[in-house]
């Protein structure tokens, strides 16, 4: 009787337990999509973050406090190649490239814009953006004077590969450089901003431009995003050992963009959770708050044949716990369809700052269902708890006399 | 030899008694009387009729006697021993085990089945399962339920309703069943019929019967017959034993 009275009860008030599982499956069933697609969007620029910093860099701290005084940061030459050794040995160690950042002036002899020049060592599959190539290629070792520009750079100065361009920029010394090198490819990347603002090109060429054999990061990807704080902790501790002082930083530690979008989507969530399971906290609240009352004789008589108040708390919460369980279940597999249905028309838009459309989905994963299905759970069973409390403490006499 | 005979107890033991019980409401700032320093005693196969009309205290007389409500004062004794002191858990145990309670309106559990209705005292005793089936298939053979186990009270009629509730009330072998008003929601002859039956299981399982009722025509079925109004007891006709007026 222990599970059968219970689902008797729901099966014997169906439109109630209808109801009941309608509200607690559609709120699943929207917090599982709604946390799928913010999980998709966050992984997104997550992807698109490591894409940009790798998975670690590793510089001078001043390079990133910005209490720099000229190029102090630099890492020289000998330095960055005992460190980029260093961080090689490490097992989730995939590749690194050494960088050299710098403004400049890019003029095509029509027009000149700001730019950040980022220079790499070509072709290690590091950061170099070959595989972003829209015209041209990527940069590659045999390299001297060449760029490699971004989509919405080339567009606004009017470049095409194989085209001159002339880069300004005051070199390590503070006198004045400008150099002509030659644009041998065009990437595309996710944002506008960045395709306006980043030029790659040689590390050597860079570093000759500026006058300096020094680099200012050493830039490191790693076997996966799940390594990253791991390889920090050893990488920081290697580092020690070299008695420079360097610093190593994780890309979300590097990228203030995903910082703040991924706790928007936090707190959004975390919003939208609390609406939910508010909403259904009353609603089941308010259900089974009725149906105490339309049960009262009924517990009356229960209590009456010597079922104690222990007994029938359970009954009536496990009545809940039934209505919680399946309603959670049926609007995990909700969510699911909802999910899968939403990626399979394929729905794409434009976010801001960006250049190519996205396609909007909602990706599933352990989180984004036992988060919502934990949520409803605990929602209806705190829902459940007044009403049988309630049920539970009713005098005998009292809920007999009820008609 | 009825199936509840081996909880047959021992006919004229002392089992219930109740004494100087008041039973006080408070109706605004006035202070009412349902029952005024009754006393009662019931031995061991008995089966009294309490007569009386409605607002004389029958029902308040027989929640007292069920341990489902505490009197103002006085004391109700159960074998002996005092209930005033005892935790709601323990007057539960006592409904559970030695009392079998008869409603007016039948009081089934709607979800569960007639065999079930009977079943559950057993199910809250955590009788093994094998005993659980023979006990209810023998109630509701001797209340003649037998070929309706499966049907839920809402299939039943009303007496058909108020046999199982007596096979409930009797299914895990109480010493005493109380029941308030059992014929007052069926026609006379059902009525006849039940408490045909509630007699017979009287003498053959030798459990206490206290039945309450305002019907004057139940009265014949008393081996002892008790009268109350505005609640004191009159002993009436009968082979009565303590029932006094204060």
């Amino acid at each position: 009787m222990g599970w059968r009275l219970p689902l008797r009860s729901l099966w014997r008030n169906r439109r109630r337990t209808i109801l009941s599982l309608a509200v607690i499956a559609l709120g699943t069933a929207v917090s599982v999509f709604v946390l799928g697609f913010l999980e998709n969007s966050r992984l997104q620029i997550q992807d698109s973050s490591v894409q940009e910093y790798g998975n670690i860099q590793v510089a001078s701290p001043k390079l990133w406090t910005g209490t720099t005084d000229g190029y102090d940061y630099l890492i020289a030459a000998s330095d960055a190649e005992r460190v980029s050794a260093l961080l090689a040995a490490d097992p989730a160690y995939r590749g690194s490239t050494r960088q050299l950042q710098f403004p400049g002036l890019l003029g095509s002899g029509r027009e000149t814009h700001v730019v950040r020049v980022t220079c790499v060592e070509p072709a290690n599959g590091v950061l170099d953006f070959g595989d972003h190539a829209v015209a041209g290629r990527g940069l590659v070792t045999s390299d001297s004077a060449a760029a490699f520009v971004g989509r919405a750079l080339a567009k606004r100065l009017s470049l095409s590969v194989g085209d001159p361009v002339m880069l300004t920029l005051t070199t390590a010394n503070g006198a004045y450089n400008a150099s002509p090198f030659t644009v041998v490819g065009i990437y595309q990347y996710s944002t506008e901003q960045f395709e306006r603002q980043v030029i790659f090109v040689p590390l050597a060429f860079g570093q000759r431009l500026l006058n300096t054999a020094g680099v200012d990061r050493i830039v490191v990807s790693l076997d996966g995003i799940a390594s990253t704080e791991p390889a920090r902790a050893r990488f920081t501790a290697s580092l020690v050992g070299t008695g420079l002082s360097l610093e190593a930083r994780t890309w979300d530690e590097l990228s203030p963009f995903y910082r703040q979008l991924a706790s928007y989507f936090s707190a959004l969530f975390a919003f939208l959770s609390i609406v939910l399971s508010v909403l259904v906290f009353f609603i089941i609240l308010q259900v089974l708050t009725l149906a105490f009352l339309e049960r009262t004789r009924e517990i009356g008589t229960l209590r009456a044949l010597g079922t104690t108040r222990q007994e029938v708390f359970r009954l009536f919460f496990a009545e809940s716990a039934w209505l919680a369980v399946i309603g959670s279940a049926v609007g995990l597999g909700l969510g699911v369809v909802l999910a899968g249905a939403f990626n399979t028309v394929g729905i794409q838009w434009l976010p801001p700052g960006t250049i190519d459309p996205v396609k909007l989905a909602a990706r599933l994963g352990p989180t984004t269902l036992l988060v919502p299905l934990c949520v409803s759970l605990v929602a209806t069973l705190l829902a459940a708890l007044y009403p049988s409390v309630q049920a539970s403490r009713l005098r005998v006499v009292d809920a007999l006399r009820v008609e | 030899m009825g199936p509840g005979s081996q909880f047959c107890h021992v006919r004229g033991a002392k089992f219930l008694d109740a004494q100087r019980l008041t039973k006080t409401y408070r109706v605004g700032t006035e202070i009412v009387y349902a029952l005024r320093d009754v006393n009662f005693a019931a031995l061991q196969g008995d089966f009294v009729v309490i007569n009386g009309p409605s607002g004389s205290g029958k029902t308040t007389f027989l929640n007292l006697m069920s341990v489902i409500d505490r009197p103002t004062s006085g004391e109700v004794f159960i074998e002996s021993q005092a209930t005033s002191t005892q935790s709601e858990g323990q007057l539960a145990y006592l409904r559970k085990t030695k009392i079998g309670l008869v409603f007016q309106s039948f009081n089934l559990i709607p979800v569960l089945s007639a065999a079930e209705n009977v079943e559950y005292p057993l199910l809250l005793q955590r009788r093994p399962k094998a005993e659980r089936q023979e006990r209810v298939a023998a109630l509701l053979a001797e209340v003649g339920l037998s070929d309706l186990a499966r049907r839920r009270p809402n299939e039943l009629s009303g007496g058909q309703r108020q046999r199982v509730a007596i096979a409930r009330a009797l299914v895990s072998g109480p010493m005493i069943v109380l029941a308030d008003e059992p014929t007052a929601n069926l026609d006379s002859k059902t009525g006849e019929a039940v408490m045909d039956l509630m007699r017979r299981l009287n003498e053959e399982h030798c459990v206490t019967f206290i039945v309450v009722t305002h019907d004057p025509a139940v009265s014949r079925y008393a081996g002892r017959r008790v009268r109350i109004h505005d609640g004191r007891l009159e002993e009436g006709e009968g082979d009565g034993v303590a029932a006094s007026a204060a």
